[in-house]
């Protein structure tokens, strides 16, 4: 990054092994990267502090990934949301893009489609400032 | 008796053959075809599966149980629907069907499948796919014997499957898990819960079977050895161990023991498995108590003159970019366990691999294997306590052994070495060196660290396993090259091929121009875990023979130099492959993939025989084919959908029924000849099969005969027999036609609808390799894919699947295509020849296109005259 402040995600999963392959890959892409198994505590954390991009998974236990992101876009609109989801319904999508989401992808994906959508959300992110 | 019962109860009730209602036969065709559908996702589902193993992927637990689910709903459905086909006839494919399938939930329950394998496995026959069965310990050190011919103690391991035996012998599966759980509730310490399990373990009798084998086992070491009497090394060797989490020192090891306690030692090994300290490693590591299998080695003890340690890397310092090994006179022991000072050695990492730096110790005692069993400590003598153990020509033995386990393993190693009374180097063991991660460059300062180095290029290809590696560029064009094939070079090459499995193991990367994910090359090279990016369409151009590249198959870039931080961010991280939901993903992919029914002339082409999901789909393809020829053929079922044998000049074998219009009127009762055909996409494909050149070797053109007799013939002669023609069927009508054939070992199937509606018009070829060697298989493969995409189909070319698609084309275009298809499939049985290489690929490719033009040119010829 060339704005020497580095961009932060946020991920939740409640699969361990998403968060255990997703970090290490946006970390050696140069992000900050914070991630949560449960959804309570995300949604703690971002009460703390507006991410630039938050990565949830939409069906967990606990709150809904859906009252998650929409929790996260009440709080900070420019926050861009992807969602990632085993279950890809039309009509989920549809919900999310209605909900302000950036992108939303249908696992399983391959580590190049995230990092690249996070680019792109980064981007966005840069032209909006 | 079951059978019989079956077999009377099926005369009595009627088994559906001639006897019982009829169902017409396009009931049946309906379902054949769904068999043929249900096949193809059968095997895309898993190619798709076999990929997610390559680790460019994120997949979750979720991922895991869904595909199961579809896996087993698509195979179950392919079952009922040959039943319906064969009422009753292959029951016993239900039987299969529900053990593999049992197998696959238990192990999503978390529960251990051990498969069904000896109680005691010799070192010779042990490769690392035996990890499971034969512990880490066990499946490493065979391996460096068997695949990179290190030297090694000779041994065998007992196995995981004794180990449960052993349990369930002694009626001590429940008490322990009662047990584990207290502990891991908290009802129970540590100490107590271990303190149990151990005195149950050591109080429990060998069962009588692995006694047997341990027995035989022995005789093998004495014959190797030559002696009567051993002395054993025996050592744990968990499931596990040392291959994705290392147990240091956690499991015990007896060394020098006379041959006759083999059985107590045994039991002591076991016990280890539950001291306080394994337990609580596991615990901390998350591992699962369910997927602990004790496995022990069993060793000849090695007399040492000299022993000790090799770290590949510096764990602590690893940028000091050296090798470190600790020696000391006799046995390693106590170098091991840090009892004894050693000498110790610093040796660069570069070649020729010189030494920088010697400190000697003075070693006044040594352990030594004592007389009668046991070891023991002994002086050494005033002459050599000072003396450095290792000369430099021992140094650098040891450092090449260990460089080519760490390439083998992708990972720093932590050696355990020694030289015996004659000289010779022994590797004792080896498992991967764990790197204190904030000693390495942190992963947060890799993105701008790297930003330093040239990018050659990047995001040009797809990844078939991640890893990162480096080395010299080394480029393959044909097998010689395979042959020199460097240590540690970077395979560079214009189309992936299995024939690389050679070298695959030397090198620390490939890069292709062209190649799938789902390739054989990408399974082979996921296998060896050796980072591979195919499909960059540049790599051979962009990239200079000799030149030093690192590859980094995670972020899909290739950098110009050696990239360091990447080397050992690589050696610090925790691989994918050490991730429980890989570790599933691949123990149920042993259940699904595996093909074992492979001839089906063979006695054992049997539903009981079925091992894997893939065993199942291939029995029930070939059996639907057989089902509906005989019951059509031989037994003249429907009135209404009249069969005969095809009479052509080429041998094929095949049998076609007709569901509306697709025979003239005046065929004879048994037999039909191809001009009686009126089907159109019939007519269209047999006229294709028929043209000069395509289907028999005799007559061939001069110039493509001296071609094919450049090539070693290793099948040709076999083809002639009928037994490779295997029974083939089309069913046909007026517009359409679905063909299935057989020759040699794989199958055609051609399903194609040709009418004046070109909406209604499709024409559908697939082709499944069989099961000759990998490389014939896919060059063949891609030779086919290459011609129909030059044809304007559309491919999809997966493993040994390919698929061409064309669809609402004008009636002439269409039977065109289909005529094509007739083309490439007589053409392609010439194919099983040797394939030295893939430039043949395209030779056979521009031979086709000069047999077909030459072809329309006499066609349009005799349309003149």
């Amino acid at each position: 990054m060339n704005t020497g402040q580095k961009t932060t995600i946020l991920i939740l999963d409640d699969e361990a092994i998403v968060l255990k392959r997703l970090k290490p890959a946006l970390e050696k892409a140069g992000y900050e990267v914070e991630t949560f198994t449960r959804s309570a505590e995300a949604s703690d954390r971002v009460k703390q502090r507006d991410f630039d991009i938050v990565i949830t998974d939409l069906k967990m236990e606990g709150i809904d990934g859906m009252q998650f992101l929409t929790q996260v876009k009440d709080r900070s609109p420019s926050t861009e949301v992807i969602v990632i989801t085993g279950f890809a319904t039309m009509e989920t999508a549809k919900e999310s893009f209605q909900k302000g989401v950036f992108d939303f992808l249908a696992k399983p994906f391959k580590l190049g489609e995230i990092l690249g959508t996070v680019k792109k959300a980064e981007k966005k992110i840069q032209e909006k400032r | 008796m079951k059978a019989a019962l079956r077999d009377w109860a099926g005369k009595i009730f009627g088994s559906g053959r001639g006897s019982g209602k009829r169902l017409p036969f396009t009931a049946l065709f309906s379902r054949f075809q769904k068999i043929l559908e249900l096949n193809n996702r059968v095997l895309e589902l898993m190619a798709d599966m076999g990929d997610k193993l390559g680790g460019d992927y994120v997949f979750d637990r979720q991922y895991i149980e869904s595909t199961c689910q579809q896996m087993s709903d698509l195979v179950s459905k392919l079952i009922y629907n040959l039943h319906s086909l064969a009422p009753r006839k292959y029951l016993a494919l239900n039987d299969a069907f529900s053990r593999i399938n049992s197998e696959i939930e238990e192990e999503l329950a978390g529960r251990l499948v051990i498969p069904h394998t000896d109680y005691v496995m010799r070192y010779e026959l042990i490769t690392r796919d035996f990890a499971d069965v034969v512990g880490g310990k066990n499946a490493n050190i065979a391996e460096l014997k068997n695949q990179l011919g290190l030297e090694i103690p000779d041994g065998f391991a007992i196995t995981t499957r004794a180990y449960q035996s052993f349990l369930e012998h002694n009626n001590l599966v429940e008490k322990m898990d009662e047990l584990t759980k207290s502990w891991s509730e908290g009802k129970l310490s540590g100490k107590d819960a271990s303190d149990n399990i151990q005195s149950l373990i050591l109080s429990g009798t060998v069962p009588h079977k692995t006694r047997k084998a341990i027995e035989n086992g022995l005789a093998h070491l004495q014959e190797l050895s030559g002696q009567k009497h051993l002395n054993l090394a025996i050592r744990s060797s968990a499931r596990g161990e040392d291959t994705e989490h290392t147990f240091a020192g956690q499991y015990l090891s007896l060394l020098n023991q006379p041959q006759e306690n083999i059985l107590n030692c045994y039991k002591e090994v076991l016990a280890s498995t539950y001291s306080p300290s394994a337990m609580q490693y596991r615990q901390e590591k998350g591992f699962r108590e369910q997927e602990i299998a004790m496995a022990v080695a069993c060793q000849n003890m090695i007399n040492a003159s000299k022993s000790g340690v090799l770290y590949t890397l510096d764990p602590l310092h690893p940028e000091r970019d050296v090798l470190l090994i600790t020696a000391t006179w006799g046995l390693g022991a106590p170098v091991v366990s840090g009892k004894v000072r050693a000498d110790q050695y610093t040796v660069s990492r570069e070649p020729p691999y010189e030494t920088t730096a010697i400190d000697i110790v003075r070693k006044t005692e040594s352990l030594v294997p004592k007389e009668g069993g046991g070891c023991e400590i002994q002086s050494v003598p005033q002459e050599l306590q000072t003396s450095a153990c290792l000369s430099d020509k021992e140094i650098k033995e040891i450092a090449e052994a260990g460089f080519l386990i760490e390439r083998y393993f992708k990972k720093a190693q932590d050696i355990e070495w020694a030289f015996d009374q004659n000289g010779k180097l022994i590797i004792l063991q080896a498992r991967q060196l764990n790197i204190m991660r904030g000693f390495t460059c942190s992963l947060e300062d890799i993105c701008s660290l790297v930003e330093g180095y040239t990018v050659i290029f990047a995001q040009k290809g797809v990844i078939a396993q991640n890893g990162i590696g480096s080395g010299k560029v080394f480029m393959v064009e044909d097998d010689k090259d395979l042959e020199r094939f460097p240590q540690g070079a970077i395979l560079v090459a214009r189309q992936t091929s299995p024939r690389f499995a050679k070298a695959v193991r030397k090198a620390n990367g490939i890069i292709t121009d062209i190649g799938s994910t789902t390739g054989h090359m990408a399974t082979i090279a996921r296998e060896f875990k050796v980072p591979t990016i195919v499909n960059t369409g540049i790599a051979t151009e962009r990239l200079k023979p000799g030149q030093l590249v690192t590859l980094d198959a995670e972020a899909n870039v290739v950098y110009a130099g050696i990239v360091k931080e990447l080397l050992y961010y690589r050696f610090s991280e925790e691989a994918f492959e050490e991730t429980y939901e890989y570790r599933l993903l691949r123990r149920i992919l042993k259940k699904i993939s595996p093909l074992n029914l492979v001839d089906h002339l063979d006695r054992n082409f049997v539903p009981q025989a079925c091992r894997s999901f893939h065993d199942i789909t291939r029995f029930i393809h070939e059996k639907a084919v057989e089902e509906l020829i005989d019951l059509n053929y031989h037994h003249h079922r429907d009135p209404e959908a009249p069969s005969r044998k095809l009479q052509s000049e080429v041998p094929l074998d095949l049998v076609v029924i007709d569901i509306g219009g697709g025979l003239t009127e005046e065929t004879g009762s048994e037999t039909v000849r191809p001009e009686q055909i009126s089907s159109i996409p019939m007519q269209a494909f047999l006229s294709g099969l028929n043209m000069p050149g395509f289907w028999s070797s005799e007559p061939m053109s001069v110039d493509f005969g001296s071609f094919m007799s450049s090539l070693t013939r290793t099948f040709s002669s076999n083809l002639a027999s009928p037994k490779f023609i295997g029974q083939n069927l089309a069913v046909i009508s007026r517009a359409y036609a679905n063909i299935s054939l057989r020759l040699g070992y794989h199958f055609n199937m051609i399903d194609a609808y040709i009418s004046e509606n070109i909406n209604d018009n499709y024409a559908y070829f697939r082709f499944l390799g069989g099961v000759t060697d990998q490389t014939r298989r896919s060059r063949r493969v891609k030779f086919i894919a290459q011609v129909l995409a030059k044809q304007d189909f559309r491919v999809d070319l997966r493993g040994d699947l390919v698929v061409g698609r064309v669809k609402k084309l004008a009636l002439n275009v269409m039977k065109r295509k289909v005529h094509i298809i007739g083309q490439l499939v007589a053409f392609t049985r010439q194919l099983d020849i040797k394939m030295d290489s893939d430039h043949h690929i395209e030779r056979f490719v521009e031979e086709f296109d000069r047999l077909m033009k030459k072809n329309d040119r006499a066609n349009k010829m005799e349309g003149t005259t």
